[in-house]
């Protein structure tokens, strides 16, 4: 390796620990947080990196009184029901959209891309009473509003995915005797893997993070899920800011593992994959 | 080989128009109607959608039994038995008229002799009223009034205003405040996060040490719900406490850490920054699947021809993630167009405007002052510009979409 | 393909939208106020007793748990259910909304800010209840006068207090001299007075700050406007007042983001002289919460010059309610004598039934009820305007008077502007 290389990757390092250190700090920040007592907060205990009497009180307040971890369980069952059904429904809708021909095709494009351009506060009010009507207030059917945020935008990525896999593999297929269906599943699905499991990420944390649509629709806090609890960690006047900074910190960790686990099948998609023009 | 979908072919799709058409199109078409009317939830008289005249029997029977109740206490403060006489016979006309609509809720179409009654009803009992408030000191004296006011407002004229509120909407100065500062946060967020993201991807696309754990940690912002990471800066960028206020005040990006949330400028490079933090991992996701979409071999053809690393990168890399970048683009400028919580949460529109987007402003319109005619028009206009700006990247996208190769 | 053909899509918007215009014509516009299309799944269980859902928000104390179990035991035929709502209460007031609006009986009884009652009761969202007060023979002059002045609109009473709240001046009694603390205590003092106050005692026993209040661009804004123009009779002066305290010495840099968070917990680390705040703050102190670095004996509490603006929680009932003889059977309890004894003695809330505040029980858990600033500051309040576009207006005077305050400039626009908003 030349000095000059070596030099390069050094720097290059040196920019991408820079970079993570930036991105990582206010969340770094908030762990610290976490461990304070509220009188350590603020005032001038705020920029102590290491706390004068660190406390676990804030975490015993939010796992065993605040139920956060009813709500991680509610967030993880809404965020992966929304993400299996969302990614079926898109990844039909984006197959018939990138391998057949037919009229109207670019309207339903156009549509789906033009629902998903109104604020979130239009879509509670209707759906609201629909809700009312059905009896499905405070409950998991939820997640089928999700889609509103989470559709669009998985078809349209799906459709960009899926026209890059060449149709060559899917002609041979139908000659050897596979289905539409087979197809489908068998060649185009893993071929387009990278794009499915980004999508999929995208479409878990967009459900995990969504809180408009369940804080008026699921009132009931055996149904709340995790960014509805931590809005209930205040007082009429004020936020708890110890227990919201605890919060924070536990309930990333469930969706670090979610990220990572997906993020190995985009790197085994790449691999798999191979096959490419 | 592209075919006709044929029966089951359409089936595909129709999961996704259902889904869409219940949870998105429904609502957004309501919306659209309201823009038609004076629809302000706070007015009896305008919580509905009302093509035509329209009578309110709920509003009617709890005022006749009210102005009954609180003649027939006042009857003690009159002493001139002819005043008391109009008393009694004025209670008399109005139960005999709130007799006939006693069965009935809601709001029904009235006759227009029905309709005579009623207003003949509110000006005798008006007149009267007036006349009892000159003479004597009565108990009910101020609210009386308002009340038999309220038989006229029984009467529910139409609301419809057809376009007039997009005139009115065209020549609002805080509508264009909140467009310009929209434009503003879309524009210098969404590029800041496209070169963050576009550096990203290239850098979690190499092989390099300890990828799983840059890949992990970079993602975390993205994992933080919205709602909470906007609670979290708000803290960071406090006056007195915030670690992120106190730094910049130290490196002199600001003269005072108070500044950041109080000056106009300053409000908005936070929110913009805290939105930079918190959506380049996505915009990185987005632009890392498409890189790996990209065919190792046409990299190595071009170092064959002698390109170094920059050039591949303008001539290999660049040209064949178009689709997706300007895929990403499209959804990130959408998404930035509707900024609400980060927003909401940091200054609420504070310092004095200076941060208002459209959605903050539509959202004030529509529930907190409940006027939800004028907050679905300013929607309206937010999704026409965000329909200019999606029109753009599809024809910039033109071919690549749809038909590949 | 073409760009025409992906405009379509926005056409089809557009017809299916004149489809639904056209179905709007038809009998009765909005359609949603079916007043019988009821959720049952409380009846449905063939219990005796009827379940009435209590719409109210979360509560730190133990006092509306306590508050709901004794009236569940004090009779056989209603049970009270409640989930608490959310703290943030322009979130609570957007989800009340989105369930009114539908004409939904989710909640048979609601708990309100004292602000939204106007817009509540002028949208039709809430069942007068003057009739339902003279079978009970409650008299209105019974309950907190400022609480009851709220939940009026246009002649009919709306609703009973739920738990009283008013602005109040927090001092440090050991601080500030015996003859200064008993002008604060009578009331008979202006802003002038704790300006200079301020500038006098600041930096004593280690204070940083002279006087704290609210005045970021939120709600609590409007509430001290309130309190500093006198209810709005003197814009100017007040507003100018406020930017004297803005701009002096002893003022936090960031006062201009002060909310009671912020405001509570400088003053309970013994950073301020003098403080407005509401009386839970008095409550964290006594109770000694994490961070307090004060006592009781040091702090004092006087009426502010010009009075304190009423706040607190209300309580009506759905217009939609299928139970509302429950309904006003638990607003019956709740705002008398009993419940509110329960919200006084468990949750420290002032309590809106009058005869409690010399109610020696009372009195034992609530400490400042003894205090003869307190008593003043309750005889001294005034309210913020009554209207049913309450937000609007509160919207206007908060981004005029916080464009005003954060520059110094353009007192008159500011004036004109808030002026111009205000409800005759």
């Amino acid at each position: 390796m030349t000095t000059a290389k070596k030099r390069f990757l050094f720097s290059f390092g040196l920019i991408v620990i820079a970079y993570l250190f930036i991105m990582v700090f206010p969340f770094f920040w908030i762990f610290i947080t976490s461990f304070k007592s509220s009188g350590e907060i603020f005032g001038s205990g705020a920029f102590n990196v290491i706390p004068d009497n660190p406390t676990f009180a804030n975490y015993v307040t939010v796992l065993f009184e605040k139920g956060i971890i009813k709500a991680i369980f509610n967030s993880l069952i809404v965020a992966s029901t929304t993400t299996v059904y969302v990614i079926i429904v898109a990844t039909f809708c984006a197959y018939a959209i990138s391998r057949f021909t037919f009229k109207g095709k670019s309207i339903l494009l156009g549509l789906i891309l033009a629902v998903s351009m109104f604020p979130q506060m239009v879509i509670t009010g209707p759906v609201y009473n629909l809700f009312y009507e059905l009896g499905w207030l405070n409950s998991y059917m939820i997640v089928l509003p999700y889609s509103t945020i989470t559709l669009p935008m998985a078809v349209w990525i799906l459709v960009t995915h899926f026209n890059q896999i060449p149709l060559a593999l899917e002609e041979s297929a139908t000659i050897d005797g596979a289905s539409r269906v087979q197809t489908l599943t068998r060649i185009v699905f893993p071929l387009a893997a990278p794009g499915v499991f980004t999508t999929a990420i995208i479409t878990f944390i967009a459900a995990w993070n969504e809180f408009l649509l369940t804080i008026t629709m699921n009132s009931e806090s055996s149904y709340h899920t995790v960014p509805v609890a931590i809005s209930f960690l205040r007082t009429q006047f004020s936020i708890l800011w110890g227990e919201v900074a605890a919060a924070t910190a536990v309930v990333t960790i469930p969706t670090l593992i979610i990220v990572l686990v997906f993020q190995k099948q985009i790197v085994s998609g790449l691999t798999s994959g191979g096959v490419k023009e | 080989m592209k075919q006709k979908p044929g029966f089951t072919g359409w089936l595909y799709i129709v999961p996704t128009i259902a889904l869409i058409a219940v949870f998105s199109l429904w609502p957004v078409v309501q919306s659209m109607t309201y823009t038609l009317f004076d629809y302000k939830l706070n007015d009896p008289q305008k919580s509905g959608l009302y093509l035509n005249e329209r009578f309110n029997t709920n509003l009617f029977n709890e005022t006749a039994l009210y102005v009954s109740l609180f003649l027939e206490e006042d009857l003690a403060n009159i002493d001139e038995p002819n005043d008391q006489k109009a008393v009694e016979d004025a209670i008399t006309n109005i139960d005999e008229l709130a007799a006939v609509y006693e069965d009935k809720t809601d709001v029904i179409k009235i006759s227009s002799e029905e309709r005579d009654r009623i207003e003949g009803l509110h000006e005798q009992t008006a007149d009267l009223v007036a006349n009892l408030n000159n003479t004597y000191a009565l108990t009910h004296g101020e609210n009386l009034p308002l009340l038999v006011d309220d038989f006229k407002n029984s009467i529910i004229p139409s609301n419809f205003t057809g376009l007039s509120a997009y005139k009115d909407a065209l020549g609002d100065a805080r509508i264009q405040t909140a467009l310009w500062n929209t434009i503003i946060f879309t524009t210098v967020s969404v590029g800041i996060e496209f070169v963050l993201g576009l550096g990203l991807a290239l850098i979690l696309n190499k092989a390099i040490f300890g990828q799983g754990f840059v890949r992990t940690t970079s993602l975390i912002p993205w994992a933080i719900p919205t709602a909470v990471a906007a609670m979290m800066w708000s803290y960071l960028y406090d006056g007195s406490s915030g670690i992120v206020a106190h730094f910049f005040e130290n490196i002199g990006f600001v003269a005072q850490s108070q500044d950041l949330l109080l000056s106009g400028t300053g409000a908005m490079v936070s929110t913009i920054l805290a939105d930079v933090w918190k959506t380049t991992p996505y915009m990185a996701l987005l632009l890392l699947a498409g890189l790996q979409n990209i065919p190792k071999t046409l990299y190595e053809a071009a170092s064959i021809d002698g390109a170094g690393k920059i050039k591949s990168f303008f001539r290999v890399t660049l040209p064949l993630l178009k689709t997706s970048i300007l895929v990403a683009l499209l959804f990130r400028t959408l998404d930035a167009f509707r900024v609400f919580d980060l927003i909401y949460v940091l200054t609420g529109g504070g310092p004095g405007g200076a941060t208002e987007t459209m959605s903050i402003y539509a959202y004030k319109l529509m529930f907190g002052q409940t006027n939800f005619g004028y907050g679905s028009v300013v929607v309206m206009l937010m999704f026409g510009c965000v329909a200019i700006i999606a029109i753009i990247f599809v024809r910039l996208l033109g071919t690549n979409l749809l038909d590949r190769n | 393909m073409t760009i025409k053909n992906w405009k379509k899509g926005f056409w089809l918007l557009s017809i299916i939208f004149v489809l639904v215009l056209a179905a709007c014509s038809g009998d009765n516009g909005n359609g949603d106020n079916n007043a019988n299309a009821g959720n049952d799944d409380g009846d449905g269980k063939e219990t005796e007793r009827v379940t009435i859902k209590f719409g109210a928000q979360n509560d730190n104390t133990p006092a509306t748990e306590q508050l709901i179990a004794a009236f569940n035991d004090s009779q056989d035929d209603y049970t009270v259910e409640w989930d608490p709502l959310t703290n943030d209460s322009a979130q609570m007031h957007d989800q009340l909304l989105n369930s009114l609006t539908s004409g939904s009986s989710e909640y048979d009884v609601l708990s309100l800010d004292v602000v939204w009652a106007g817009e509540f009761a002028g949208a039709g969202f809430l069942e007068p209840i003057d009739v339902l007060m003279k079978d009970a023979e409650y008299s209105k002059d019974q309950f907190n006068a400022g609480s009851m002045a709220s939940g009026n609109y246009k002649g009919k009473q709306y609703t009973l207090p739920f738990f009283p709240d008013l602005g109040l001046l927090y001092y440090r009694s050991d601080i500030v001299s015996e003859e200064d603390a008993a002008m604060l205590d009578s009331g008979d003092y202006t802003y002038e007075d704790l300006f200079n106050m301020a500038e006098t005692y600041t930096g004593e026993a280690d204070t940083k700050y002279g006087f704290l209040y609210q005045s970021k661009q939120y709600e609590g804004l409007t509430v001290n406007v309130n309190e500093f123009t006198s209810a709005f009779a003197n814009i100017d002066t007040g507003l100018e007042m406020m930017h004297q305290f803005t701009a002096a010495d002893f003022s936090p840099d960031d006062l201009l983001n002060y909310t009671e968070g912020e405001t509570h917990t400088n003053f309970e680390q013994g950073n301020a002289v003098f403080a407005r705040n509401w009386p839970y703050q008095f409550g964290r102190i006594n109770g000694q919460e994490d961070g307090v670095t004060i006592t009781t004996d040091q702090v004092g509490i006087a009426p502010l010059p010009n009075g304190g603006s009423v706040g607190g929680w209300l309580l009506g009932i759905n217009k939609n309610s299928e139970h509302i003889d429950g309904a006003w059977a638990f607003i019956e309890f709740a705002a008398g004598e009993a419940g509110q004894k329960i919200m006084a003695t468990e949750g420290g809330y002032l309590p809106g039934f009058n005869t409690l505040l010399d109610d020696a029980d009372v009195k034992d858990a609530n400490i400042m009820l003894s205090y003869d600033g307190f008593k003043n500051a309750l005889s001294n309040t005034i309210a913020r305007p009554v209207s049913p576009d309450y937000n609007k207006v509160s919207d206007e005077i908060m981004i005029n008077a916080h464009k005003y305050l954060s520059s110094g400039e353009g007192l008159e626009d500011a004036v004109s502007g808030i002026e111009s908003i205000l409800p005759e």
